[in-house]
């Protein structure tokens, strides 16, 4: 239900205008389930999950692959990290207050789809399988586990090498 | 049961209230940051910037699904942004009805048992940055009291995060405790007793999000945490030029309030807007979708 257009209340009367709106407010409208796009996913995530075929392999925590992402003042910019979840890391990188781009290291290592990306791909990067995605990211699979990504609005596909190149790809795939 | 879809706790969202009037009128303060985007698909363009329907498709079934999963704390983070705001506007209840007990001798009862509004809007403020702090640690996966890891990011806000940041800082901290906010909020949670806390609605709501054993121990990162952020909080408002003056004007003009009485329009705020809630869903969306663009 998305509540449209509310008219500005009166601060005076607020606390009963408010008490008013409350009552109303679920009758206000209501969503029809009208097919989207997301609705194959949705059920996916509502459904329990399966048990897998093959227990699942552990993911690397988030915390130890931040080591491996370009230093914090590379190039003048600002390295700050936005997310460490299980299996993944994320950095944003900003130079004068403005993005310049997003470097991310996932763990693939129970994700097919992922590796499939890079199954016969010609072109490689240090020894790692390379591919452009949509038009703002590029990634590499290091060890055929970790795919390290830069993905920007403003870099070209060049620079975004050039920012791939400044991972220590060789102590990721140590770990 | 609360909803496990992220495309559809986004787009609850109002497309226009007095939340967003709010925050349009706020603007001013990070220009162009914020765009009020409800739509999960926009969502979606507005991270990635892809327009192949493959790609934007591939990142939002990731999204819905990383959601979904609550083990990822994408979900807690936003029950905590709902329950920053979700107090039924209490303490802007109380501070109204003890202003209107003290003008015009009406409610007057209410004088015996309600708090002084300095009090309620002070633990109001310490609790909803303490709120913005475990939501901030649920998103990015951080321990619940990466008090420091949190003052430090305050000042790389952008986007959502950004006026959300002015926002508080305008309505729950300048408006209400004026250009010294700081000294009172600090001042009035350390003379607070643990059972003040206790007995505060909103603070008890979130408790259970906090990290701690105790109350004294939650307490005890409220002001941590206020102490600890205080500088980048200074630092916002000075950067920003932010005024209490300036601030009431454009909210005035924003939302056409007549009332220039500072902790009215502060306490009106507090019961008729959700700015937490409205920027938070989107926060946490952006995050999701930044996290899915990065594992496809």
């Amino acid at each position: 239900m998305k509540r449209k257009h509310e008219s500005p209340l009166v601060f005076l009367g607020a606390v009963s205008v408010v008490a008013f709106v409350a009552m109303l407010s679920p009758l206000a409208g209501c969503k029809k389930d009208e097919p989207t796009r997301w609705d194959q996913a949705s059920s996916a995530a509502k459904a329990p999950t399966p048990p897998p075929d093959a227990p699942a392999v552990p993911k690397t925590e988030g915390g130890a692959l931040n080591k491996f992402f370009p230093a914090d003042g590379t190039d003048g910019t600002k390295r700050v990290f936005t997310q460490e979840k299980t299996g993944f890391a994320e950095a944003r990188l900003s130079r004068e207050g403005k993005d310049v781009a997003t470097l991310s290291i996932s763990d693939a290592v129970n994700d097919d789809a992922v590796k499939a990306k890079f199954t016969g791909v010609a072109d490689s990067f240090k020894g790692n399988p390379i591919v452009t995605v949509g038009k703002n990211q590029t990634a590499v699979l290091v060890k055929n586990k970790y795919q390290v990504k830069v993905s920007s609005q403003s870099l070209d596909a060049d620079a975004r090498k050039a920012w791939l190149d400044k991972f220590d790809l060789s102590g990721l795939s140590a770990l | 049961m609360s909803e496990i879809l992220i495309q559809n706790v986004l787009q609850e969202l109002p497309e226009s209230s007095l939340t967003t009037r709010l925050l349009s009128a706020l603007d001013y303060i990070v220009p162009g940051e914020w765009e009020n985007i409800t739509s999960f698909e926009a969502m979606i363009k507005s991270v990635t910037g892809e327009d192949d329907q493959a790609i934007v498709q591939q990142v939002g079934e990731r999204a819905i699904a990383l959601y979904a999963d609550a083990s990822n704390g994408y979900q807690r983070a936003v029950q905590i942004f709902r329950l920053i705001d979700d107090t039924g506007g209490l303490a802007g209840a109380v501070s109204l009805a003890n202003k209107v007990g003290s003008s015009f001798e009406l409610m007057s009862f209410l004088d015996r048992v309600t708090p002084k509004a300095d009090t309620t809007q002070a633990i109001d403020a310490g609790v909803k940055l303490v709120g913005e702090l475990a939501a901030f640690c649920y998103c990015n996966g951080l321990p619940g009291d990466s008090v420091g890891d949190f003052a430090e990011s305050l000042l790389t806000y952008g986007k959502e995060d950004a006026i959300r940041l002015a926002a508080y800082l305008a309505c729950d901290c300048l408006l209400p405790l004026g250009p010294d906010f700081l000294a009172k909020l600090t001042e009035q949670l350390s003379a607070r007793t643990t059972d003040a806390f206790r007995e505060h609605s909103r603070f008890s709501k979130i408790a259970s999000y906090l990290p701690g054993g105790d109350i004294e121990e939650k307490r005890s990162l409220i002001l941590r945490n206020v102490e600890s952020a205080g500088s980048s909080l200074q630092q916002f408002v000075d950067g920003k030029g932010m005024t209490r003056e300036s601030v009431l004007q454009r909210i005035q003009q924003g939302l056409e309030i007549a009332d220039d009485k500072l902790d009215y329009v502060a306490a009106g705020l507090d019961i008729t807007t959700s700015y937490f809630e409205h920027t938070g869903i989107q926060t946490v969306c952006r995050r999701l979708v930044s996290r899915a663009y990065g594992e496809i």
